[in-house]
């Protein structure tokens, strides 16, 4: 188990070569692969976001710890089942038209994947319906819309009511962030949930998700 | 009292008359064109069609001229470099029309290309020869700068690299602002508010430097950010150098302008995020604060100026390293931002600080409020921020567009019914 106590500390330390060393000798050693992205990489990005709630992580932290466990993931993506990859569920991300600022929508995007979501991250400036082509191309039940600015926080309820014109709004749930956006610019629009900051909507996104288990 | 001596009470910890009051004196203390075009046009100043310069082209501020000064009898005047965001000069102005329909004069050399899907493209110097450094995206009110980021290769990174836009002023810069002060102080009785550039240390919005027509370095936001821990030598080493570029400029342009300045714009670096601040305490002070104290302590011991820092978010956590580097003045007092309650930064620092903006929200009360909800944000500010001086009214940051017209007479009005002291 010593590989992937190892593991474990090395991506929380963002120590992207390491990272990539341990699983490697993890694989070497005929360690299940699922073990290595539970135990190694998701618990350690779950340590991550804690470390973040708790004000001793840090944006840089968190930008460099999400970047070791990417790096570890692409080596480690071969040798899962299609079924172990992102099994938590499929996720649509992107900062809403007119906008063009990525960092915190980055920041959800790495800590999604590091929760074992398969993020399908559509960018910056993205329209109300390409959010929804993306939704259903990839029969993602989960939406989430970013937004720093207040000029383009409207294209938030604009996108919401795109997936209701679709008819989707009970087959997808969307979530919403960025610094602008609040818990009651959230029930205004019509929007499922707020994330209010990288580590919470990992927390936000699987309570929506657990609403269509039932 | 004239304005220029009711801010200097008010910078020095004093209760002037009145509460002194800045529109634009800075680059994050103004208002959108759009919403400088608004506030002409209802104070009846320009005929309707009258366009308003665009004096800061990145985030597409208006310019506030004396007379708009004159009616809500504002107290301060920017001084800023002769430079733009986009590295050309502003001035020769010629008309333009932003997405909005506003209609706006832009510098000469602020050219743009509209691409297929309506997003305008900037270019740096305005040479559209070679690729843009910034775009707006269609129906958009701000540039933002297009990553070029050329491909990292550890060994190789260079100190000189992200230091070819720190350089020293010339002959000419240091007699520009030497002109520019004495005229200002001549012809105005107005507290003079100056940015002589170069000081602000691993400021996010100036990494990209969009005015540099090939960037070298580390320019990519995130990478910026990530180097801050993983880089931290060479960061230090950089503002290490620019601190020492800086000092040099800052007693070259004393020299020029003298102890007529009031205050000196030294960093708009953000160090907060909404929920928290962007970095640890350590980082602040490993990186941050060797250096905002050289330049604090030049400052204080050579001038009479007073030190201004802009940064959003919240930074409670920073703010006593921020009092101990030698800042005089906090500006935006983002109160909506965690942690930032006004009355307790006043408590806590008040006596340390000068709080500048922290009235009404841009970010929620003004674009979404009602004027009312305008109006309770202004009492608020100047009840808690305004006793025993050491306060200047300002909104929280730039006023963006799409701000109800309403609210900005609502936000003027309420600060003159309730300014005095």
């Amino acid at each position: 188990m010593n590989e992937i106590t190892v593991l474990y500390s090395n991506t929380i330390a963002g120590d992207a070569d390491a990272v990539v060393e341990n699983i490697q000798s993890a694989l070497d050693a005929n360690i299940n692969p699922e073990k290595i992205l539970n135990e190694g990489m998701i618990a350690a990005m779950q340590e991550v976001g804690r470390l973040f709630e708790e004000g001793e992580y840090f944006v840089p932290e968190m930008l460099i710890a999400g970047r070791a466990m990417q790096a570890g993931l692409n080596l480690l993506r071969p040798h899962l089942l299609d079924s172990e990859v992102g099994k938590v569920g499929k996720v649509v991300i992107g900062t809403v038209q007119g906008d063009l600022h990525d960092i915190g929508k980055n920041l959800v995007g790495l800590m999604l994947e590091g929760a074992g979501f398969d993020v399908i991250d559509l960018g910056t400036d993205v329209t109300p319906d390409q959010f929804v082509e993306a939704a259903k191309e990839n029969d993602a039940k989960l939406v989430g819309l970013s937004a720093l600015l207040t000029t383009t926080m409207p294209n938030m309820e604009k996108t919401v009511d795109a997936f209701r014109a679709a008819g989707m709004a009970d087959t997808v749930n969307i979530m919403v962030g960025g610094a602008p956006v609040t818990q009651e610019y959230t029930d205004k629009i019509g929007a499922d949930g707020f994330g209010q900051d990288a580590s919470r909507a990992v927390s936000v996104a699987k309570d929506l998700l657990s609403r269509f288990e039932d | 009292m004239n304005s220029r001596e009711r801010a200097n009470l008010a910078l020095n910890h004093r209760e002037p008359d009145r509460i002194p009051l800045d529109l634009g004196a800075g680059f994050q203390t103004g208002m959108h064109v759009s919403m400088v075009y608004a506030l002409r046009q209802a104070l009846k100043l320009d005929p309707p069609g009258t366009p308003v310069k665009v004096i800061e082209d990145y985030q597409m501020l208006g310019e506030i001229k004396a007379d708009l000064l004159d009616a809500i009898e504002a107290d301060f005047v920017g001084v800023h470099p002769a430079s733009s965001m986009f590295g050309y000069k502003v001035e020769g102005w010629k008309p333009w029309t932003t997405f909005d329909g506003t209609p706006v004069l832009v510098p000469e050399y602020f050219n743009t290309d509209v691409e297929d899907n309506g997003e305008l493209l900037a270019y740096p110097e305005g040479d559209k020869s070679i690729p843009a450094s910034g775009r707006m995206p269609a129906g958009g009110y701000y540039f933002d700068a297009i990553n070029r980021q050329k491909p990292i290769v550890e060994g190789e990174l260079k100190v000189e690299d992200n230091l070819e836009e720190f350089g020293f002023l010339s002959d000419e810069d240091v007699s520009r602002f030497g002109r520019e002060v004495d005229r200002v102080y001549k012809e105005t009785n107005r507290a003079i508010y100056a940015n002589f550039g170069g000081t602000a240390i691993g400021d996010i919005a100036l990494v990209p430097a969009p005015w540099l027509k090939n960037p070298k370095g580390i320019r990519d936001i995130e990478e910026w950010y990530i180097s801050t821990l993983t880089r931290k030598d060479l960061v230090y080493k950089i503002f290490e150098k620019q601190t020492e570029i800086s000092l040099q400029n800052l007693a070259k342009v004393y020299e020029a302008v003298g102890d007529k300045v009031q205050v000196v714009f030294l960093t708009g670096t953000d160090f907060g995020a909404q929920n928290r601040a962007f970095m640890s305490p350590k980082t602040y002070r490993d990186l941050f604060k060797p250096f905002h104290k050289m330049m604090n302590d030049w400052i204080h011991e050579n001038t009479t100026w007073k030190t201004f820092m802009h940064s959003d978010g919240a930074i409670l956590s920073l703010i006593p390293d921020m009092i101990d580097a030698g800042i005089d003045i906090l500006n935006p007092v983002q109160w909506t931002a965690k942690d930032m309650d006004q009355k307790i930064l006043k408590e806590r620092f008040g006596d340390q600080l000068i709080f500048w903006g922290g009235s009404a929200d841009s970010q929620g009360t003004f674009p979404f409020g009602t004027p009312e909800q305008v109006r309770k944000e202004v009492l608020r500010s100047i009840e808690t921020l305004a006793p025993g001086g050491g306060y200047v009214f300002n909104s929280v940051h730039n006023i963006q567009p799409e701000t109800p017209i309403e609210n900005i007479l609502a936000f003027y009005e309420t600060f003159r019914e309730n300014r005095a002291y």
